[in-house]
């Protein structure tokens, strides 16, 4: 039993993920490390190159690095850690932690309080035998309700927040995105799932091919999302279309509005197949017996639909609606190829399409505020870090790896 | 669901499958027609021409084909997304073999803090990574989109193909064991001829993340032509002014169509994986 155990085992071990740790280490755990050290120091347009004698930067700065030889060093002044520490993190933070922003955050989850109440009220009713109100309707109060705060109080909190600094504008947008985003994806993908499922459709296969498309064409995002910034243009298919019936169409992707909702729309259209995927493959798991006993009993479509279906294809879900909204919150693709980030008031103002990954790219690669953007870089890595960690835990993804 | 629905409920099904049907389909179809117009214009101000071919010309694509470094562009995709396979399948497997088989300690720790690692967006780490390969001299050059892609790959694959080898029964290799089979033996003639099926998945996915990337490819490789990839190249033409839409539309076809074929090839794999969860495979 040669190299299964003692001295030569975890020499094997060591010999088989080698690879895999030296990938990880050069192209994730370093480029953490360095983006890290760099939220720390003024490193920007002006600041370009660094100190090799000062600080850490002759072992983590590749700059400094003995065989790096065509380093193109002496240009502009080289940058410094910041004075106070934590002053890239104030800049990108803003004016949150100051009474206007609480006060403006607060604002906005108050409005949201009743649907976590109706939430609440459900769950207690669900507990108990019998039910006073049947569930939809405490749903639908509670949703009237946050709604009416909103209309009320909603904008002028929202306004109040996105003035805080760039970092509420943009994580604010993004979110939003998601959280329109990822219900409407889902709600198209369980129609589709369910009608491609229902018992002898013609073409079942011909149908369920058609509409994967456009998550096939996901994948080349940055090219199939020109095509439909050319629908939306001035003279786009859209605009041609409304002519006929003598409606001048707006100039689309100029109105901030407009182009928040298209990129939804576009974004909807690349990815409810994932989730018609997803919700087919629970479907297809569910054993034929039960819906034979709920028909002997006389059980409706609707019935089945919300006693049988929905929850048995609940537990499949949890982790594709977390990948997705992960996924979401990281969208870059498409919003580069369609607007850009904009439409936006004014130069340096995050425009109405500008969420997180647009930012960071802008600001990296366009505008070289390399401190700031990687203070910024920081805080979604934190964000990110914990809810790829809460789902897990959630999903219990992790299973396997424990056994 | 057993029993076939109504005969109205079966026609607003269809309904609805027919308009989502030409909703996913259209911008693609609209594309193919693009490309077979005569001139630069993608738009069409006869309407009739939006939705039927009205005429149809092959010179977009003869353009496209040789009068461009076109097809320079698709070869250099090729090649990157071929060694990104390669590269890929030989890291992963052994990683994933690694993890599957043997029981040491961190084992789940490390899987773990890869997916968390993995939360990293690559786009973040891609001013350090232009770094480190300037470093390296391997910035503007093949290679080090090559190992950037391989890296980006890892994390789910490992996970997916760990999953995998997991569901082979182990019996077999402790018959080889007995056998005074060692760990590379029963890696290479054991388990990996039975993990084809995730292996092909593995491939593809590398193929796919070295074919269709658009950051990395502008980024680590922004000049000259002759090195650039097929799909940022392709996006290059379109912020020119002037832009050659139907030449364009010609490469979307030759670009985007395969990709699409090979999506469709990965869809069944996808639909049993997930289920399990996701990366659980």
């Amino acid at each position: 039993m040669v190299g299964w155990s003692g001295r030569r085992k975890a020499l094997t071990i060591l010999a088989f993920t080698f690879p895999t740790i030296i990938g990880l280490v050069i192209f994730n755990v370093y480029p953490l490390l360095l983006n890290t050290y760099t939220s720390f120091t003024n490193n920007n347009k002006f600041h370009p190159y660094p100190d090799c004698s000062a600080g850490l930067n002759n072992i983590i700065e590749p700059y400094c690095w003995s065989f790096f030889t065509n380093a193109p060093k002496g240009l502009g002044i080289p940058f410094t850690i910041v004075e106070p520490l934590f002053k890239n993190y104030q800049t990108i933070l803003g004016g949150l932690f100051t009474a206007p922003g609480v006060l403006s955050i607060l604002t906005l989850i108050g409005c949201l309080l009743p649907i976590l109440i109706a939430y609440q009220v459900d769950r207690r009713f669900e507990r108990g035998l019998e039910r006073s109100l049947p569930s939809s309707l405490v749903w639908l109060a509670g949703i009237i309700v946050s709604l009416l705060l909103l209309w009320l109080f909603g904008a002028t909190a929202w306004n109040k927040m996105i003035d805080t600094g760039d970092f509420m504008a943009v994580v604010a947008k993004t979110i939003l995105f998601v959280v329109l985003r990822v219900p409407i994806t889902f709600v198209i993908g369980l129609v589709m799932a369910l009608i491609v499922s229902s018992p002898g459709l013609p073409g079942k296969t011909f149908w369920r091919v058609v509409l994967f498309i456009p998550w096939a064409a996901s994948s080349v995002a940055i090219l199939t999302s020109l095509v439909w910034q050319f629908f939306f243009r001035e003279n786009g298919t859209i605009n041609q279309l409304l002519s006929i019936f003598n409606i001048k169409g707006p100039v689309w992707l100029a109105d901030p509005l407009y182009a928040f909702g298209i990129i939804i729309l576009v974004d909807v259209w690349y990815s409810y197949p994932f989730f018609m995927i997803a919700i087919l493959g629970a479907i297809s798991s569910i054993s034929n017996d039960v819906y034979e006993a709920a028909e002997i009993d006389g059980a409706t479509y609707m019935q089945e639909l919300r006693n049988i279906t929905l929850p048995l294809i609940r537990p499949a879900l949890l982790p594709a609606i977390v990948l997705t909204s992960i996924t979401a919150f990281q969208m870059f693709g498409t919003v580069w190829a369609i607007t850009q980030g904009g439409p936006t008031k004014g130069a340096g103002v995050p425009g109405s399409t500008e969420f997180v990954m647009v930012y960071a790219y802008k600001q990296i690669f366009q505008l070289n505020n390399y401190g700031t953007a990687t203070a910024f870089a920081t805080i979604i890595f934190i964000f990110l870090f914990s809810a790829t960690l809460y789902s897990l835990r959630m999903t219990q993804m992790t299973k396997g790896a424990t056994a | 669901m057993i029993s076939p629905p109504g005969r109205l409920m079966r026609i607003v099904q269809m309904v609805i499958l027919v308009l989502m049907g030409i909703v996913a389909l259209y911008p693609i179809y609209f594309t193919i027609l693009a490309s077979g117009r005569p001139g630069q214009s993608l738009y069409t101000f006869n309407l009739r021409g939006m939705f039927f071919p009205t005429t149809w010309t092959w010179d977009n694509f003869r353009v496209m084909l040789l009068e461009t470094p076109f097809p320079v562009w698709v070869k250099n995709s090729l090649v990157v997304a071929s060694a990104t396979t390669v590269l890929s399948i030989v890291v992963v497997t052994s990683a994933a073999f690694a993890f599957s088989r043997f029981s040491f300690r961190g084992r789940s720790f490390g899987l773990v803090l890869m997916l968390g690692l993995q939360a990293y967006p690559g786009l973040l780490s891609l001013s350090a990574i232009t770094m480190i390969l300037t470093a390296f001299g391997l910035y503007g050059s093949h290679w080090g989109l090559i190992l950037a892609y391989t890296t980006g790959t890892l994390v789910f694959s490992t996970w997916n193909l760990k999953g995998y080898f997991d569901t082979i029964p182990i019996d077999l290799e402790e018959a080889g064991m007995i056998d005074g089979c060692g760990p590379v033996q029963s890696f290479l003639l054991i388990a990996l001829p039975l993990a084809r099926p995730a292996l092909a998945i593995t491939a593809l996915l590398g193929f796919l993340a070295g074919w269709s990337d658009f950051v990395f490819a502008s980024s680590l490789v922004p000049a000259p032509d002759s090195m650039k990839l097929a799909v940022p190249a392709l996006y290059g033409l379109s912020s020119n002014l002037g832009v050659p839409w139907g030449q364009f539309a010609a490469g979307f076809c030759i670009v985007v169509i395969p990709t699409i074929i090979l999506f469709l090839y990965l869809q069944r794999f996808l639909e049993s994986g997930l289920t399990l969860g996701g990366v659980k495979g």
